[in-house]
């Protein structure tokens, strides 16, 4: 499937993720301001935006790790603001670091079997006794572990330690641990950030094979070139606002972005 | 049988020949105490070492368990074995309360927590006199016995203190190699990642502080029925200052150096009666030493040393490849 063709008229009947009117502030910096937008299922969404417009912070809310100050966010109609990340987690949503935050005294697959967390149920009594049951459970969290590795193409580093990944493997075995949780959307925080041309390109095909699993993708990403050639839709904050949103076609097209993004940003893509 | 049980099989078998050649009671009284320590530190061990959480007030939960089972036994004269779950509830319970605000602390905060905690239990056994004996201590705890059995035979309690000690290491060994424990280690690594993959951080930092509490209180009852007598020294912060010194020396994160931790430290008091005014400033500077030199503890700082050592002779130093 073609990732690059770019959508016609969206009735867009229920979106995956909907932000109304969200704002948050820190102190007196006001990082997000009356932010809305929305991420139809099953699409590639580029969040873009020169430094410090608030790409990280609407991650950090969408992911429950901060709460708005107001306005609201629905995940599959559902409202979800204010709720605690471990919730977030086993409704559907995942996402990565922006700065890669691994387990780095576990083993890569060790790092994919913590992402399982939510999908498995083992507790203290079932560590304790080691029942049938949490055997089976963890023999089946190893085998998906081992497909979601391969996936991302990690599957020989399995027993190595995660801190002596190379770090363009660490941002993979971020992924893969992400997907563990098995999401119904992946929110990649610069996910080509600090790869070189090579990695980068392989990247762009790894999301577009994400999305094919049917997972919804937010992405932030600074390389203009993944962002223009992976994404559906593009927003575009600048400052904390939205500054407007469109295919990418129309978005490398527009006046203003050009002006904030090439102005404001140090070189982008 | 996987290679990574051998360990725990050399050890029983160790732990087995130790209790039928040694025939010495002070040995035994060594060795009982040795075992009753390592309980205690590796319930913090896996507190500190897994799971990040520091506790400067662990002397309180042993105290605890000791106490409930001391006062139920010698002034209602209720059987220990009935006074051991009661004690493991209360000081399971108390950790939870205690657990619930003190765990959303972080770092040095949750530190002056537990140690204010540990404080405040101290004072209770000592002003509560009526109850506890106050500071002349508690006087008339029976000795066990099961069924008939007697166990106040040193060999016989030997046995007794290191089944549940090897119990309790093979079961936290599980713990650690479980979804739980991988959840813990997590923690340890990064609070932030742990909280995006969706492990209830705090909820998870309450589990294994009130798993500590209870190893801890089973601990106390074990103590508290080998001496028979209990005072509020045994639990006061010197104590819990002890018990994190052996957690660090033995090495963080490690089952094995929870009993290599415990048993230095147990030996050691023994070997220093000379010093015996000066043991918080001999703790300092082991604490301080072993940070400095060997931060992965002493069990991990030997083996390296050992590998080292094997491998110099064979190949001189290389300089470094470009
Ligand atoms: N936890 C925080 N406390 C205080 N200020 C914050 C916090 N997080 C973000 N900010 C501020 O909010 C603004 C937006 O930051 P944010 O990290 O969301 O930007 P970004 O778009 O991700 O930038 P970059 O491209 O550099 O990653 C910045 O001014 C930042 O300093
Ligand atoms: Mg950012």
């Amino acid at each position: 499937m073609p990732i690059c063709d770019s959508s016609d008229n969206r009735p867009n009947p229920s979106p995956l993720l909907h932000l109304e009117q969200v704002s948050k502030a820190f102190g007196g910096v006001r990082a997000l301001t009356e932010i809305s937008f929305e991420v139809a299922p099953g699409e590639i969404q580029g969040l873009i935006g020169p430094n410090g417009a608030g790409k990280t912070t609407l991650f950090n809310l969408v992911s429950g790790a901060l709460k708005p100050d107001t306005g609201g966010i629905r995940f599959d109609g559902m409202p979800i603001q204010g709720r605690p990340s471990h919730e977030l987690v086993a409704l559907g949503i995942a996402r990565t670091f922006q700065n890669v935050e691994l387990f780095g005294s576990m083993s890569v697959l060790e790092n994919v079997l913590v992402g399982r967390h939510v999908r498995t149920r083992c507790g203290f009594w079932g560590a304790l006794t080691r029942h049938a049951a949490v055997r089976k459970e963890e023999r089946e969290a190893r085998q998906k572990a081992l497909e979601l590795l391969a996936f991302v193409g990690l599957a020989d580093q399995a027993d190595s330690p995660s801190r002596d990944l190379p770090f363009g493997w660490q941002r993979l075995l971020e992924i893969a641990r992400a997907l563990a949780s098995e999401p119904r959307v992946l929110l990649l925080d610069e996910p080509a950030a600090g790869l070189n041309r090579v990695e980068s390109d392989r990247l762009g095909d790894l999301i577009g094979r994400i999305r094919d699993q049917g997972v919804t993708i937010l992405m932030v990403e600074h390389d203009m070139g993944l962002t223009m050639r992976v994404c559906d839709r593009i927003v575009v904050l600048d400052r904390g606002r939205l500054l407007t949103e469109g295919t990418p076609r129309e978005i490398q097209r527009h006046p203003e972005v050009l002006a904030a993004y090439l102005g404001g940003a140090p070189a982008a893509g | 049988m996987p290679r990574r049980h051998l360990p725990y099989i050399l050890f029983t078998a160790l732990v087995a020949a130790a209790g039928l050649l040694v025939t010495n009671t002070y040995h035994f009284q060594v060795l009982i105490f040795i075992g009753i320590n390592t309980l205690l530190a590796l319930g913090l061990n896996l507190l500190m070492g897994y799971a990040g959480q520091i506790s400067l007030g662990h002397a309180a939960f042993y105290g605890l368990g000791a106490y409930t089972s001391g006062v139920l036994t010698a002034h209602w004269q209720v059987s220990p074995w009935l006074a051991l779950p009661a004690a493991l509830v209360l000081a399971a319970g108390v950790a939870w309360v205690v657990g619930l605000p003190t765990l959303r602390l972080s770092g040095y905060y949750l530190g002056m927590g537990t140690l204010g905690f540990g404080m405040i239990i101290f004072i209770v056994f000592r002003e509560w006199a009526s109850l506890t004996g106050g500071a002349s201590g508690l006087v008339g705890i029976p000795p066990l016995s099961l069924g008939p059995l007697p166990l106040y035979d040193p060999r016989a309690y030997f046995f007794l203190v290191w089944i549940i000690v090897l119990a309790a290491m093979v079961l936290s060994r599980r713990l650690i190699d479980s979804r739980v424990g991988r959840a813990l280690r997590a923690i340890h690594d990064s609070e932030n990642a742990a909280r995006a993959v969706g492990v209830n951080t705090h909820g998870y930092k309450l589990q294994v502080f009130v798993y500590s509490a209870v190893l801890a209180a089973l601990a106390g009852f074990l103590y508290a029925h080998f001496i028979c007598f209990i005072s509020p020294g045994s639990f006061g912060f010197m104590v819990s200052v002890r018990l994190v010194t052996m957690v660090v020396i033995g090495g963080m994160a490690s089952i094995w150096g929870a009993v290599f931790g415990a048993a230095l430290l147990t030996l050691l008091p023994e070997w220093l009666h000379a010093f015996a005014d000066f043991e918080m400033i001999v703790y300092g500077l082991i604490l301080i030493t072993v940070m400095i030199f060997m931060p992965q503890g002493l069990t991990r700082g030997l083996i390296d040393a050992y590998l080292r050592f094997k491998r110099q002779p064979a190949q001189p130093v290389s300089p470094a490849s470009p």
